[in-house]
């Protein structure tokens, strides 16, 4: 008698309301375009509507299980997915990050002239894999994750097709990460062929540091992680497809890709790989300071506003990676509260770029920025924020990202890595402050119309701004806000059972 | 200390800067076309008030009692020990007495200065007074590298918005210099927090314990010398990352480079606060923290900082002799002077102490008031160079009497507030180290001869240039700023008790911190000591 498996249906409550809704999205966008009398640009008002419900949702839902606190699987007798702390925490994230985008996205989309529903849908569809990516205990589930957030990023980095640009970010995106995902692949085949299984439980228990097959097998793993993170000598792509993509895009791209990737990185290295140790730490100390190092110097020579962004988010894979060197229970917490920090900040920033493009064209050069103060005071004045955030100055979340980054360095002795990660971060303040000296230092290009910022744009930046500055001064909340954000104690809760067993 | 939920004193003089300009921003948000007058009065009240708020703090202050007072302490962030902790002794009561007394004349003085944006000009000048006041006050290691970062931002704004030509130039170098030493001091501060946590068990950023509580503050970490442990937790490199920090801000020479570019570019009244109050936030570093956690450290590198010191002094000075522009000749002499603040710090007896951190109140005063006088001649001539003046005693009588003042008081002519300050200083380091002491003096020889020269050539002789002719005497506003710089010069010259009553028990309670914590740092932890006995005996019995 074939006993039916126990399925806990509820485990993909947040999953099931991003598939949903993108399978909305798509179908009414159908219907609504038949209704002579609606312009694009009211239906894209109401799919981004129902896409950020179901974000909300989703965001709840895992917010949900985050308090709820124990780890439930998908199929207790086949693990392949599982909600607990740390995924529902990270999966609230990613949806928070998606439907800041989303929001982003109404006037942005029309202003390039790209309002076409199927934005919303790629979304929500990408950010259903990411769900599954974070929460998942296998390595096939991992990759069913991995491709699910991919393949629609590859279509919404060439979103604005008529550009060529666009269209080159998404081939070159497409295939440069489709060999990068080949290669990751072939990391886990042979890692199941040293360990002979292919869930993280299994690997954990079967895995022999002097084994060849297994190293290699796990130097391939890391490979794809580390063009997923855009980590240095995996960064090539970056530059190109940040600055192709339709800024929007890229604010998505930069904020929700890197954080599922971190997060299933977390999982695979706390876990799975956790009897690796030196070894392995060896290759992450590589490839963190020459993240850090590449990442700041190259940014400093940029004219382009999403280039100089895009080797800043090389710079701050290196940072994350400080983190995974330190290890332990202080490195791993500071790593997930420095995503948030950097979901904040990095969306906060983009969202000015997003506010800024007007009639088909987008604010690419540094040097449109000049004089901005002036023509748009509250802009200059948040991307400042966003800014200094980026930069680590005290007072701001991206300070408190950084301080538990080295603090967890200090603890674990990697001074020298420290060292080298602070001196980069003094290269970083020269670029980040070139935009506040252009924007407050020098006369406007221009007299360019003065273009009203969207309520939905002012929402997204006013809600970052807030909590950039919240979050720097009360990391762990409990004063002035009514609801709970002790992000600080809620990281730390997420990654304490990696280490229970 | 103040119960939960009062607020205290000191916070109030720290935040009520902030918090007006933060209405007033948003004041502005709201109402369109608030006038700029508005926020130039609002500015200058809020400033007015903390200083009245601080005078009632220095009146409250107990000057027998050496510890910390007016303590307040909340905490913050507690899975990390970071707590808001905010304290004043008689050195850091002093130097927030002439944040406070500066801020209102420095908005005085720059009432019709920027003549754009006048609004973020006030919010950043309202927001820096925050800033410095809380790096004075506070007592917790972390909360102090908060506020010491954060006032980097408005002075850049100050210098790259409304200053000179080289402006952006010189307030990217401000920043960038600052900001490199003060992460290498963010990195000990962790490690010393991560050695306070191995000896106590105890996660903890607190410098002093706190009062009335057994726990105990990093001041009671034993930090091991070099040569017992991993280099980085030596008290050597830690002391040395820290003395890069405070050094860079000081300046010391070599690391001056961005002084002469700031202050020459910055608007008069950033110059004046960058003079008088920000760098006295390197030798306020130095005092309250450097040299109280790092003693061992402090005596291997006292040496090179002494040099560094000296060679500060007899080359800003000379430096300061060859300039063609007023203002760049006041920031040299700003290096010989600090240099001077450093030699009395770095003796450690309690004359150079003193005359230390009276010296860094009568540096703020006199050549805050330097700067002051140089802006009002800017302002009627749009130029500083010496060349371009000669012979303006005779359009402008009160402006030279001012100025010839001032002058004296910087070269410290007995009677007035210098003085005091740097015979304390030469004879407290001429204990400590006489040769350097015999070569610094030069500096005030020095010293005398570039102000009195450039005097000379500024205000005396035959007017040679036509312009110069019209130049018109002081208005009342620019009189009540400078009479208000005065007397302090004379109150400190004829009775500087007034100051070193209070200073001095907490400059007493510094040394005997110094003396116990290197005893501390001598001795031995149990295992080493074992060994060294293990040895001792081996070696005796072949």
């Amino acid at each position: 008698v074939i006993q039916p498996p126990e399925l806990d249906l509820s485990v993909l409550a947040p999953i099931a309301t991003l598939g949903i809704g993108g399978m909305v999205v798509l179908l009414l966008e159908v219907t609504l375009s038949r209704v002579k009398s609606l312009g694009d640009s009211r239906i894209g008002v109401y799919l981004c509507g129902v896409s950020i419900a179901a974000l909300f949702g989703a965001a709840c839902s895992a917010g949900v299980a985050f308090a709820g606190g124990e780890a439930r699987m998908f199929d207790a007798a086949h693990p392949l997915y599982q909600l607990d702390r740390f995924s529902s925490l990270v999966s609230a994230l990613l949806c928070v990050g998606a439907l800041l985008s989303c929001a982003l996205a109404v006037t942005y989309l029309d202003a390039l002239r790209i309002n076409h529903g199927e934005f919303y849908a790629l979304v929500l569809l990408s950010t259903a894999g990411m769900l599954f990516m974070v929460g998942s205990v296998d390595l096939i589930a991992l990759f069913v994750g991995l491709e699910t957030m991919s393949i629609p990023i590859y279509v919404l980095a060439g979103f604005d097709r008529r550009k060529l640009r666009s269209n080159e970010s998404a081939l070159k995106y497409f295939l440069i990460g489709s060999f990068a995902t080949a290669v990751m692949l072939y990391g886990m085949a042979l890692l199941y062929g040293a360990t002979g299984a292919t869930s993280f439980d299994g690997i954990r228990a079967g895995f022999d540091p002097q084994s060849p097959l297994a190293l290699v097998g796990l130097g391939l793993l890391l490979v794809g992680f580390a063009f997923k993170l855009s980590s240095v000598p995996f960064h090539q792509w970056t530059p190109d497809v940040y600055e192709g993509a339709p800024a929007v895009v890229t604010a998505f791209m930069s904020v929700a890709v890197k954080t599922a990737a971190v997060a299933a990185l977390l999982r695979v290295l706390g876990f799975a790989l956790a009897p690796m140790g030196e070894t392995l730490q060896g290759l992450l100390w590589g490839l963190a300071a020459a993240s850090v190092i590449v990442g700041n110097l190259m940014a400093v020579v940029q004219d382009n506003l999403k280039r100089l962004l895009a080797y800043s988010s090389v710079a701050h894979a290196g940072y994350i990676l400080i983190g995974f060197v330190a290890g332990g229970s202080d490195g791993y917490s500071a790593i997930l509260f420095y995503l948030f920090a950097y979901t904040l900040m990095n969306l906060g920033a983009f969202g000015v770029i997003v506010a800024l493009a007007q009639q088909g064209q987008e604010c690419e050069r540094v040097d449109s920025l000049a004089g901005l103060a002036v023509q748009r005071p509250t802009l200059a004045a948040l991307m400042t924020l966003f800014m200094v955030s980026l930069a680590g100055i005290p007072g701001t979340v991206g300070f408190i990202g950084k301080f538990q980054i080295f603090m967890a360095a200090a603890q674990a002795n990697q001074i020298p890595l420290a060292i080298i990660g602070l001196l980069m971060s003094v290269v970083s303040v020269y670029y980040y402050l070139r935009i506040p000296v252009l924007m407050y230092m020098r006369e406007p290009a221009d007299d360019g119309a003065r273009m009203q910022t969207s309520v939905a744009e002012m929402a997204v930046l006013g809600f970052c701004a807030f909590f950039v500055l919240y979050l720097g001064i009360f990391p762990n909340g409990g004063f002035l806000l009514p609801w709970d954000v002790s992000v600080l104690d809620w990281a730390r809760a997420s990654v304490n059972p990696f280490f229970a067993s | 200390m103040a119960p939960a939920g009062e607020l205290g004193l000191l916070s109030a003089i720290t935040f009520l800067p902030l918090a007006v300009g933060c209405a007033l921003v948003a004041a502005a948000a709201f109402v369109r076309g608030l006038p700029d007058s508005v926020f130039r009065l609002a500015g200058l009240g809020a400033t007015l008030v903390a200083f009245l708020l601080s005078l009632q703090v220095f009146a409250g202050f107990d000057a027998t009692n050496p510890g910390y007072q007016f303590v307040e302490y909340r905490t913050w962030i507690a899975s990390y020990g970071i707590n808001y902790f905010v304290g004043i002794d008689g050195i850091s009561l002093v130097l927030v007495l002439l944040t406070t007394f500066l801020m209102p004349i420095v908005l005085l003085a720059s009432a019709q200065d920027p003549a754009k944006s006048v609004k973020s000009y006030v919010f950043f000048m309202l927001f820096l007074e925050t800033g410095m006041l809380g790096a004075f006050v506070s007592l917790n290691v972390f909360q102090f590298y908060l506020f010491w970062e954060v006032m980097l931002i408005p002075m850049y704004f100050i210098i790259g918005i409304w200053g000179g030509p080289r402006r952006i130039y010189a307030a990217v170098k401000f920043f960038l210099f600052t900001m490199a030493g003060s992460l290498l001091m963010l990195l000990a501060m962790l490690v010393l927090y991560y050695l306070h946590y191995e000896q106590t068990g105890t996660l903890n950023f607190d410098l002093v314990a706190r009062p009335g509580i057994d726990a105990l503050g990093l001041l009671d970490t034993r930090i091991p010398l070099l040569g017992e442990a991993v280099w980085w937790k030596t008290q050597t490199w830690l002391f040395a990352a820290f003395a890069l920090a405070f050094a860079i801000k000081v300046p010391m020479f070599p690391l001056h480079t961005w002084l002469p570019d700031a202050h020459t570019e910055a608007p008069t009244a950033g110059s004046v606060v960058l003079a008088g109050v920000l760098l006295k936030m390197g030798t306020y570093g130095f005092i309250r923290f450097a040299l109280p956690l790092f003693p061992g450290g402090a005596a291997d590198l006292t040496p090179l900082l002494v040099t560094c010191g000296v060679i500060g002094i007899v080359y800003g000075s000379l430096v300061a002799m060859v300039q063609s522009d007023v203002k760049k000749l006041v920031a040299y002499s700003s290096v010989a002077h600090l240099g001077f603040v450093m030699l009395g710090m770095l003796a450690g007896n309690s004359q150079g102490l003193n005359g230390s951190v009276l010296q860094m109140v009568n540096h703020g005063i006199s050549t805050g008031a330097l700067f002051l006088l140089v802006g009002m001649i800017y302002e009627r001539r749009h130029t500083r160079l010496i060349d371009a003046f000669g012979g303006i005693a005779k359009p402008m009588p009160v402006f030279a009497f001012f100025f010839a003042i001032t002058t004296m008081s910087s070269i410290g002519l007995p009677l007035l507030n210098g003085f005091v300050g740097e015979f304390l200083i030469l004879i407290g380091s001429y204990l400590a180290f006489p040769g350097a002491t015999v070569i610094a003096t030069s500096g005030v020889v020095l010293g005398a001869a570039y102000m009195l020269w450039m005097f000379r050539r500024v205000f005396f002789g035959p007017i040679s240039n036509p312009e110069n002719q019209g130049l018109i005497d002081l208005d009342l506003r620019e009189k009540v700023v400078i009479v208000a710089m005065v007397i302090p010069m004379f109150w400190i010259g004829l009775y500087p008790e007034t100051l070193l009553r209070r200073v001095e028990p907490s400059v007493l309670e510094l040394m005997r911190q110094i003396e116990s914590r290197s005893a501390l740092s001598a001795q031995q932890p149990p295992a080493a000591s074992a060994l060294i006995a293990e040895a001792a005996q081996a070696g005796r019995q072949p």
